[in-house]
């Protein structure tokens, strides 16, 4: 039988999926033998929304861009069973090459099954780990397995993920909780997001897993009320494996119980700090704690608690599955694994990624990415988010692997890979973090609150133009202030983007302080205009555009621009068709 | 519980395991900084000021929350420690905007607490406001009435309508001590056995002996004049300061132990080697008791004196005679006294001769004023050429017409001669009052500087000769105002006792936080203006030595006291933050940058909240949830622009506080106070 798919995550949704399936759906007439279903994100966000034609269990052409005006060619093609007649849609080798470069464990279903169907789920071997879990394993069997896989927590901190079980597992309480950190607020990443969107009994059963290692009889998910469809998702998964007996009393007749519920955080960036996510749990401001006591000893409701974040509880069932050596067998002596990115910014092919640790940067950004989009230099990636830090060219060889990511300053954190390319400032980026952790710090700690408002503060007056000799020196100071005297993993890490692009931009500081210029020309404030009076033709476009009268000139004469009246908005050199718009 | 046994700061300390590293500091005496920290609340951690170092670890631990462990190796004050302490006080410091202490207080040159001896003037306690005044001035009705007053020039009152009348609040509450029946008088420390001599009797001298009689030792002040007073007895007039009430003030000196001789000259009655022999430390505080030169020709004729030494001689009770006209050279003080002075003495015609004008000059406003008032002539924008004497005796000055050129170092406009313009007065006598040097004759051995007057330290009035230390108008610089004498003395008192107990102390100047300043803050308040001293009228007064001023009533002068803003915060010495700072020590200007918001509001009962001054360390918060149980207040807002408000901005809370104050108590700055 043929089926028509549509990818039906977050981004498809964005480009236009529903009003894809709605067209299509208008079309099918009773007598049609074909289905149409929805799956979640394949991570191909780049080429939403995507049409998958299977015939029975074989997928025999993907549609990539679709539009609703395609619905009658590609309905028309399955009923048919002439798949040439959308040729024009399909996806090109080029394309295709970015999943074939991929080894997806975390994202394994992801895009292959319906979301919200617990029966898909089952038919590709879900629930099976439970299953061989609670019949065949102690807990400590469980952690064993885990510990062998070399499992490390995908939140970004990389702590060995057995040893935080094993923690929960043998501290003393009757309540235990499991918890899922689903409050991904970094700036770039959406990993998690399409995880839950996308296979959420992927999550639901590495949780449960862990919830039996750890003997806790509570699974609570936080996660961002900004995800709306997996939040839905995830509702319509947990009833169903209740209806299951999945979740609950006597899961599959073991004498185990655990229930689920699912936390709305109100999307503050701190609540994805462990200790944060606890207080806001409990109903207080979402301010971090301090360590020790750590949760697995003293968590929420003061009982023992292990909290991981959405990526680490989906590989857990892989693992029971094909056997901790099989998961460690990937990647490198200190990263094990595959490790999910979200690729971002400048990139050609923006999406999801699963790659075995030990690929290089290269790898992911020019190999499975495709390179820099409209035919740009590379710059930097930001690894992390603002917590992160930014790698430049010379390193992109660079192995994905928690050491070496390191070294270099920034981090392997969550997966967030935003990509910049040659018009990229460095310093506006370092500020646009800043930005986003200044206002984002909970208040708490003098280092984070006060700290990074100076920090965010001399930035700004850098990319003003008012940088002062000495403001490099004092900015580097503070952040290794902040970064060591931080309460909290974000002003512990805040620092980062500003510390990595002194360390490999510098020059790019000393233009903007020394000669009061933006190098990568993107600082408004230090951009100067000018009309290129050989390439002017006079065409007057741009003068009829400035909002401020700042250019001048008579029709086919050269223009002017009066420097005191430009606002740097930008707006002549976009419309000028001859190139004679320049940025000093 | 456990014991164990850890180090902190080279100190072996038994601890007991499981405690924080705080506490076992605390309990062996071993401070570790902190603001957020309270026993009595679980802890917080928010600081970052009690970080510390400990062997083996590789980041510093915050003393509050770590706890101790078997043979721990804990340095509180390594060098990491104490800069990341210091960059954690700079952040707070920069985002704090309050008066430690208020400008009246700050200009004044001996710190008093002017604020603290209004508001006890505004109570009716006199003797408490001489007992807060005494502890830097040991004249305050003299002062009250002489001072210059610099700690009106700032005082905050002026954004509302015109400084307090502080000078003559201090006299007024120290007349009134002094007509009591038993003036203040504080408790002298034991007899420490050492002997200090001051040699010389004036403001500097006399504040020096004071407080170290006061701290025990044994003091012995000599002066050259028959009197005590030194410039207060002979420089300046009766009409001002009358010589009973300066006595009155000496006697009080006397009376808390020091011996006073007077007509003692050094290298005369006793060489100062002798002195020296016979004391522990000796103080050197003779003055500048000779009049500068007016430097043109003529000024050797008879007839032509020395501004002070015409005040000394007619205080001296000497009939000076000085003729019908008189012309007095100099814009300060000094000449004004003259000027007045001359006029009392029977002088028809008196001239004031300065080279700049009447916005330029030196001498305080009101002296300038009561003197036209009293009939002396202003000659402003001159200066003498020469002085033209017939038999060796004066008959007129040849005055050089000045006009104002380019402002000179100084930032005044300096005079310049407009060329061939020229002007004669007849006069009898031409009195000298452009400045007055020290004589430092009968001090062998004692280092001078290039003015001529004694080279001291000033951190700490030491100077080369060993145990001898110089203060006041002898020394660096040479003359300035009373006050600034008697600061001098004070500082002097404190180094030698310090060098008498062997004990050495930091002399270096605190810092204090001061509020930036904005006219919006004094825009409500309701306008009251300043008390206005009564005088006698100039026909009068002119006439004889009385005193000009006739003194404050006590309802004027309470009311006049109430105007005090209270600039200064109430917590100065018990705020943390400024302890620390002060420590560190910081660059409180370092990280400037945005500020919150500074405004005082009354959200919950009799409490006062400072937004200036809270630092976020959130203990009310939690003593008001933790301890009392009450919840009242939380944080609100993110980031930078979080602050402390009634828990969520409910105002209905107000009516449920009990006004415990509990969180007044554990408020680590002047944020919070109750009202």
């Amino acid at each position: 039988m043929m089926r028509i798919i549509i990818g039906e995550g977050s981004c498809g949704i964005a480009a236009g999926a529903l009003k894809v399936h709605n067209s299509i759906e208008k079309l099918i007439t009773d007598s049609d033998t074909f289905s149409l279903s929805s799956t979640g994100c394949i991570g191909m966000c780049y080429l939403e929304p995507i049409v998958d034609i299977y015939d029975g269990e074989t997928l025999v052409k993907r549609l990539v861009r679709v539009t609703p005006d395609k619905a009658e060619a590609i309905v028309s093609a399955v009923r048919d069973a002439d798949l040439t007649k959308v040729e024009d849609i399909t996806i090109s080798r080029d394309d295709e090459a970015f999943l074939l470069g991929q080894t997806r464990i975390a994202l394994r279903h992801c895009g292959l099954i319906d979301p919200t169907s617990i029966e898909d789920y089952k038919s590709t071997d879900g629930y099976r780990a439970l299953k061989k879990v609670l019949t065949s394993m102690t807990p400590e069997d469980v952690i064993e397995e885990i510990k062998l896989s070399g499992l490390a927590g995908r939140g970004g901190a990389g702590f060995p993920t057995w040893f935080k079980w094993n923690a929960a597992r043998n501290s003393k309480g009757e309540d235990k909780y499991l918890i899922c950190n689903a409050d991904e607020g970094d700036p770039g990443a959406f990993m998690d997001r399409a995880l839950i969107e996308s296979d959420p009994h992927s999550l639901i059963e590495g949780m449960l897993i862990g919830a039996y290692a750890i003997g806790a009889k509570e699974m609570i998910v936080y996660v961002r009320a900004e995800y709306p469809l997996a939040i839905k998702n995830l509702e319509i998964a947990i009833a169903a494996a209740e209806q299951d007996g999945l979740l609950g009393d006597n899961i599959l007749g073991s004498g185990f119980s655990c229930k689920m519920r699912i936390k709305a955080g109100a999307g503050a960036f701190v609540c994805g700090e462990e200790t944060a996510l606890i207080e806001s749990l409990e109903g207080k401001r979402g301010m971090p704690r301090l360590k020790p006591p750590f949760p697995a000893e003293c968590g929420y409701m003061d009982s023992p608690s292990n909290i991981n974040n959405v990526e680490t509880y989906a590989n857990v069932a892989w693992i029971i599955n094909n056997g901790g050596g099989a998961f460690a067998a990937m990647g490198t002596e200190n990263s094990k694994g595959t490790k999910v990115f979200a690729l971002t910014g400048k990139i050609k092919k923006g999406g999801l990624v699963e790659i075995p640790m030990g690929k290089t940067l290269r790898d992911v950004i020019f190999g499975i990415g495709g390179g820099i989009r409209n035919g740009k230099k590379f710059k930097a990636v930001q690894m992390g988010g603002p917590s992160g830090g930014c790698i430049p060219e010379e390193l992109l060889d660079t192995v994905i692997d928690y050491k070496a990511l390191a070294a270099t300053g920034a981090i392997m954190g969550s997966g967030g890979m935003v990509v910049m390319d040659e018009d990229t400032c460095m310093v506006g980026m370092a500020k646009f973090f800043l930005d986003f952790t200044a206002l984002e710090s909970c208040g708490k700690c003098v280092h984070c609150r006060i700290g990074t408002k100076r920090m965010q503060e001399i930035l700004s007056r850098i990319v003003e133009g008012n940088g002062k000799t000495g403001d490099i020196e004092l900015l580097s100071e503070l952040s290794l202030a902040v970064k060591d005297g931080a309460l909290c993993g974000l002003g512990q890490t805040a620092p980062n983007p500003v510390l990595t692009t002194i360390r490999y931009f510098r020059h790019e500081y000393e233009a903007h302080i020394n000669e009061k210029r933006c190098p990568a020309g993107e600082c408004a404030a230090l951009r100067r205009y000018s009309i290129d009076s050989e390439k002017c033709v006079g065409c007057t476009l741009c003068a009829r555009g400035c909002p401020t009268k700042a250019i001048s000139g008579t029709v086919k004469k050269p223009h002017s621009i009066d420097e005191t009246l430009c606002i740097k908005c930008d707006n002549c050199r976009k419309v000028c068709r001859f190139g004679a718009v320049s940025v000093i | 519980m456990e014991k164990i046994t850890i180090t902190i700061n080279g100190k072996i300390i038994s601890a007991e395991k499981g405690e924080t590293i705080l506490n076992a500091a605390m309990r062996n005496g071993i401070e570790i900084p902190n603001m957020c920290y309270d026993k009595s609340v679980k802890v917080y951690g928010a600081c970052g000021l009690c970080v510390v170092e400990a062997e083996g670890m590789p980041k510093l631990l915050r003393a509050c929350s770590a706890t101790v462990s078997d043979g721990m190796v804990i340095n509180t004050d390594s060098p990491r420690a104490k800069e990341a302490r210091k960059i954690a006080l700079e952040l707070i410091m920069s985002d704090h905007d309050g008066d430690c202490k208020g400008p009246c207080s700050l200009h004044c040159p001996a710190g008093t607490d002017v604020q603290g001896y209004l508001k006890e003037i505004a109570l009716g306690n006199d003797r408490e406001a001489v007992r807060i005044i005494k502890e830097k001035i040991p004249l305050p009705a003299s002062i009250g009435r002489v001072c210059p007053h610099p700690c009106e020039r700032d005082c905050r009152r002026k954004h509302v309508e015109e400084p307090l009348s502080i000078a003559y609040l201090k006299a007024f509450a120290a007349d009134n001590d002094l007509a009591s029946d038993a003036p203040y008088m504080p408790t002298r420390k034991p007899d420490s056995g050492k002997k200090v001599s001051v040699i010389g009797g004036g403001p500097a001298g006399l504040s020096a002996a004071y407080y170290l009689s006061l701290s025990g030792h044994s003091v012995t002040v000599y002066d050259a004049m028959p009197e005590m007073g030194g410039m207060l007895r002979y420089g300046i007039p009766e009409y001002r300061l009358p010589a009973a009430i300066l006595a009155r003030e000496v006697d009080l000196i006397s009376a808390a132990g020091v011996e006073m001789k007077n007509n003692v000259k050094i290298g005369h009655d006793i060489t100062f080697d002798e002195i020296r022999e016979n004391s522990d430390a000796v103080l050197v505080a003779i003055g500048a008791w000779k009049s500068s030169g007016i430097g043109c020709a003529g000024e050797d004729l008879d007839g032509v004196i020395g501004g002070i030494d015409f005040l000394r001689r007619v205080n001296c009770g000497e009939k000076v005679d000085i003729g019908k006209n008189v012309a007095v050279v100099g814009g300060g003080n000094t000449a004004m006294d003259a000027c007045r002075t001359a006029i009392r003495c029977g002088a028809e015609k008196v001239y004031v001769i300065y080279r700049r004008t009447r916005a330029e000059a030196p001498a305080e406003d009101i002296e300038i004023t009561e003197a036209i008032e009293e009939g002396v002539e202003f000659k402003f924008l001159t200066n003498p050429d020469e002085i033209i004497g017939e038999n060796g005796k004066v008959v007129a000055v040849r005055l050089q017409i000045m006009e104002l050129g380019e402002p000179d170092a100084s930032g005044r406009r300096s005079p310049v001669p407009v060329e061939g313009k020229f002007e004669t007065l007849e006069i009898d006598t031409l009195i000298s009052a452009i400045g007055q040097k020290c004589d430092p004759r009968g001090f062998d051995g004692l280092p001078l500087g290039a003015r001529g007057t004694v080279t001291a330290d000033e951190k700490n009035c030491a100077t080369a000769l060993e145990g001898v230390f110089a203060a006041g108008d002898a020394t660096n610089r040479g003359a300035s105002i009373a006050i600034d004498a008697i600061a001098e003395g004070n500082l002097a008192a404190k180094a030698i006792n310090a060098y008498l107990i062997g004990m050495p102390i930091d002399f270096h100047k605190p810092y204090y936080s001061e509020k930036k300043i904005t006219p919006e803050m004094f825009a409500g308040r309701e306008k009251q203006p300043r008390a206005v001293m009564p005088v006698k009228d100039p026909q009068v007064r002119r006439g004889n030595f009385e005193q000009v001023i006739n003194g404050f009533s006590e309802e004027v002068a309470r009311n006049e006291a109430k105007r005090c803003l209270e600039c200064g915060c109430h917590d100065y010495k018990e705020c943390k933050l400024i302890r620390y700072a002060n420590i560190a020590p910081v660059d409180p200007h370092r990280f400037d940058g945005s500020e919150h918001d500074s405004y005082k509001e009354q959200k919950l009962g009799v409490i006062e909240r400072d937004q200036g001054k809270c630092m976020l360390c959130n203990l009310c918060v939690r003593v008001c949830s933790e301890e009392v149980g009450a919840g009242l207040l939380g944080l609100v807002g993110r980031g930078f622009a979080t602050v402390i408000k009634p828990e969520f901005s409910d105002s209905s809370k107000t009516e449920i506080c009990k006004s415990c104050g509990r969180c007044v108590e554990l408020c680590p700055t002047g944020a919070l106070r109750i009202i």
